[in-house]
């Protein structure tokens, strides 16, 4: 088997992939787009049904993604992968080759022009009772709102820090779902930082309206500076009740009341997936929320000349940055091909304003550390390989770990199904914590290497035997 | 503890055992490691036990010892390390490699190794999933297994309960000696005196010799270990082709590799082993991977159906003539090296403990210990315009 050798490749198929696809293959570049979901759209416009195009209301920029999606499906010069997972990325003399798997059989590429788009995932913080069945992330809710048109949970709580909270909670409301509380762990007030940032971005405080409407309607009274901090199971093991706390604003308990309910979607912002960046070995950064991103120059450009990143990889900023810098890496990896195109001031100048807002929403959602006192000795850390909170502490107290790959290696935390995913980012800080490391002097190494896996996923030993 | 009565450096296995047999004859031990807990080689194994792959020579004798001095370990540190006896079984499929892998078993036997040929029934019953190639085998009731980084880490534990200390996070910089005698070393935070210092190093031993104006040829050796998803009631035994233990002698550079293939405590199955000098390289070689995992297959079929999770890659402390260094630096008296244990590390760990506490402490070692003795090194570094033997 050859390494097919193609022109742009670009990994994600939600809005920074699907722009830097169509931008690229509109400046006169073949591209093959890869995406890991089986329809486009990324978890943003994650599988729009057909239905939907009479429920805009459920989806505030439906039209820019459908508009994206079917401009990229109907681009003769775009060829899509979807449902395809890259295990393997490496880079030699100037090229990427990936490997992946797509409809059961590996398949090996090489390019010279690569985007990587490849998104974010929910940050999750750990509490107890958050491995019973019925807890589950937003975005998770999101999915199965969107997949299904159905809700898991008849009374819905949706809680934790962030936006993205909105949405969720709309779209279980307006599917039918009693909406009994939406938590939001920090004060609104912590928004008049960024009032400037704010009247700039009007469009923002429309979307803000327009989710109040609906809450309006359906009656769900938002509150601040609560958090899920317990949830209990009944006698099934579902999902009965949750304890929820009003917090201070370092997210310190002050009192607990219990509010029955049978789902609940629970999210901190969220998390790059940087793992293909890393085993590419691309230089990232640590942010100003303690999450990893990849570093780029003013072109979407990596560390690695003609590997370019767009999009939540790239720092959290949501959809309408995601779209300016997959327009610019688009278009940069066509450039860097040999295409004509340029690239517009107003693409950077959306750029600039949208990284502004991004960082605005970091100093208003802040995930402060107080969440580890909601923790107890059973607490489940590692949910994949159901390692308990008084054994991670062992590690360290007892066996002398101090870091967390070392933590890692000694408790099983993170060794599991998901290869420290979900538990990685929030373990270094729990190790840290438990080693009398303050928050600050963890080194930026160790924030970046837990997203570095050189197996990106999951790949049959059958499979891995075949290749060459 | 600024003047401890020795400090070993090296947190992996080799140095906790170190330790920890110094600090139960009496002694005030304090560990300097620049990492965490077995951050180089011993956290990059399989946690092998092995007496299979072990020829006539000092070095059976001494892993013979080893063996079961992990099971007094275990007893006295009150376990914690998952140390499974659950046996070896050693397959060959040619009539070439049958006849060989019987005449090391005849000869392991004749030095106290429980060695015992098995026909494709039997071998059937030990492992239900064994490939129908394969109807010929010896089973190895003694190898036995461990995670090692646990086993480092449970063994500084006890040092520290009983007495010693771990400082993690300093470099060695300098070994101190005063005519001849080590008086104890500095790192590049703090000075120790000590009156014996023990280089358990690893893969970087040389250095540390290096740095006392010593020699000692440890080069790294690279070895790939798959990581399958949890796949219980698979493989009971460590699984390997005798291809493995002509692979460890070999004095090649070039690539070798043969299946080796193990369960673990947590589920998960090893599969192994490759084995290269391409010095400290730390890239993932994809073609390394895909034929550690065309080997295993061909021992275990039903590995086809199960999923690769994850991968990593480890540099055994290899010295030119395959044995271990175990015993007082030639130039320097106090200065004691347990290093180049090769892929052998865990396994050789207590026995390797335990000779080189006799020597210290200036007992009668259970075997003559000169085949390890550093010594024999002498006069060769090529520094000093000597070729060295290889």
């Amino acid at each position: 088997m050859k390494p097919e050798q193609v022109g742009v490749v670009v990994v994600g198929g939600g809005p920074a992939g699907l722009s830097a696809a169509l931008n690229a293959a509109l400046a006169g570049a073949s591209v093959l787009l890869i995406d890991s979901n089986s329809k486009l759209g990324g978890q943003y416009w994650r599988h729009l049904p057909e239905t939907w195009l009479e429920q805009s209301e459920l989806h505030l920029d439906l039209d820019t993604g459908l508009l994206l999606i079917s401009a990229v499906a109907n681009n003769p010069k775009i060829e899509i992968w979807s449902g395809a997972e890259i295990w393997s990325a490496t880079h030699e003399n100037g090229a990427t080759t990936l490997r992946l798997i797509t409809k059961g059989v590996e398949k090996i590429i090489t390019t010279n022009a690569l985007v990587l788009a490849t998104g974010a995932y929910d940050r999750t913080l750990p509490f107890p009772g958050w491995d019973i069945p019925g807890v589950m992330t937003p975005g998770g809710a999101q999915s199965l709102i969107k997949g299904h048109g159905v809700a898991a949970g008849k009374r819905v709580v949706v809680a934790g820090t962030g936006p993205f909270l909105l949405p969720v909670a709309a779209g279980l409301a307006q599917i039918g779902c009693e909406v009994v509380e939406l938590l939001e762990a920090n004060s609104p007030l912590r928004w008049l930082k960024s009032f400037p940032t704010l009247i700039q971005n009007l469009s923002k405080i429309g979307e803000a309206a327009h989710y109040i409407a609906i809450f309006n309607k359906f009656g769900v009274r938002p509150k601040f500076k609560r958090a899920v901090v317990a949830a209990h199971a009944n006698k099934d093991g579902e999902l009965e009740s949750v304890s929820i706390a009003k917090i201070d604003s370092n997210f310190n308990i002050k009192k607990i009341d219990r509010v029955k309910c049978d789902l609940a979607a629970i999210g901190w912002g969220f998390t790059a997936d940087t793992s293909l960046a890393g085993a590419l070995l691309l230089k990232q950064f640590v942010t100003k929320d303690d999450g990893v991103a990849v570093s780029v120059d003013e072109n979407q450009q990596s560390s690695i000349a003609g590997i370019f990143a767009a999009g939540e990889i790239t720092g959290i900023g949501g959809s309408e940055l995601s779209i300016a810098e997959g327009v610019i890496a688009g278009l940069a990896a066509a450039i860097y091909l040999g295409c004509k195109a340029e690239i517009s001031d107003d693409h950077r100048k959306t750029k600039v304003k949208k990284h502004k807002f991004a960082d605005a929403l970091i100093n208003s959602y802040p995930v402060k550390s107080g969440w580890q006192g909601w923790l107890t000795d059973e607490t489940i850390i590692c949910r994949c390989e159901e390692v308990k909170y008084s054994k991670l502490k062992f590690s360290v107290i007892e066996l002398g770990a101090t870091d967390s790959r070392t933590a890692k290696l000694l408790s099983r935390c993170g060794m599991g199904m998901c290869q420290g995913r979900i538990c990685g980012r929030f373990l270094v800080d729990l190790v840290a914590n438990e080693s009398g490391i303050s928050p600050s002097d963890i080194s930026e190494k160790e924030r970046i290497s837990v997203g570095n896996r050189p197996i990106i996923t999951p790949i049959s030993i059958e499979l891995l035997a075949n290749g060459e | 503890m600024n003047s401890p009565d020795a400090i070993v450096i090296g947190a992996g296995v080799v140095g906790a055992s170190c330790a920890l047999a110094l600090t139960n004859a009496g002694l005030r031990v304090l560990i300097i490691d620049r990492g965490p807990v077995a951050s180089g080689t011993s956290g990059a194994g399989e946690g092998n036990i092995l007496v299979s792959d072990k020829e006539p020579s000092p070095e059976l004798t001494l892993a013979l010892r080893s063996r079961n001095a992990w099971f007094e370990v275990n007893e006295d540190i009150g376990g914690g390390f998952e140390l499974d006896g659950k046996g070896g079984v050693v397959i060959s499929r040619t009539e070439s490699g049958i006849a060989g892998l019987a005449k090391l078993a005849k000869a392991q036997r004749e030095n106290g190794i429980d060695a015992r040929e098995v026909n494709a029934a039997e071998l059937r019953k030990l492992e239900p999933h064994i490939s129908p190639t394969i109807e010929y085998g010896v089973y190895y009731p003694q190898d036995a297994q461990c995670q090692p980084m646990l086993a480092a880490a449970q063994m500084i534990r006890a040092v520290k309960q009983r007495g010693g200390k771990f400082i993690q996070g300093e470099n060695v910089i300098a070994i101190n000696s005063k005519n001849g005698q080590v008086t104890g070393l500095t790192t590049n935070k703090n000075a120790y005196a000590s009156p014996i210092v023990l280089n358990a190093t690893g893969t970087w031993a040389g250095d540390i010799a290096k740095l006392a104006g010593s020699y000692l040829p440890i080069a790294p050796r690279r070895g790939f270990i798959l990581v399958t998803v949890p796949a219980p009631e698979l493989i009971f035994h460590k699984v390997y082709d005798a291809d493995y233990v002509a692979n460890i002698a070999s004095g090649e550079a070039d690539l070798q590799s043969s299946a080796v293939v193990e369960g673990t405590a947590s589920g998960t199955i090893l599969i192994g082993a490759s084995r290269e000098r391409v010095g400290f390289k730390s890239e993932f070689e994809i073609p390394i991977l895909r034929q550690l995992a065309r080997q295993a297959i061909s021992v275990f079929p039903i590995l086809k159906e199960v999923q690769l999770l994850r991968a990593y890659r480890g540099f055994r402390p290899y010295a030119p003539d395959h044995l271990p260094v175990i015993g007082e630096d030639g130039n320097i008296s106090g200065l004691w090296h347990a290093a180049g244990h090769e892929g052998a590390g865990i396994v050789l760990a207590p026995a390797t403990a335990e000779l080189i506490t006799a020597e210290i402490l200036g007992k009668t070692p259970f075997m003559d210990p000169t085949p390890f003795s550093p010594k024999r090194f002498m006069n060769q570094d090529p520094s000093a315009g000597v070729h060295v033997a290889s």
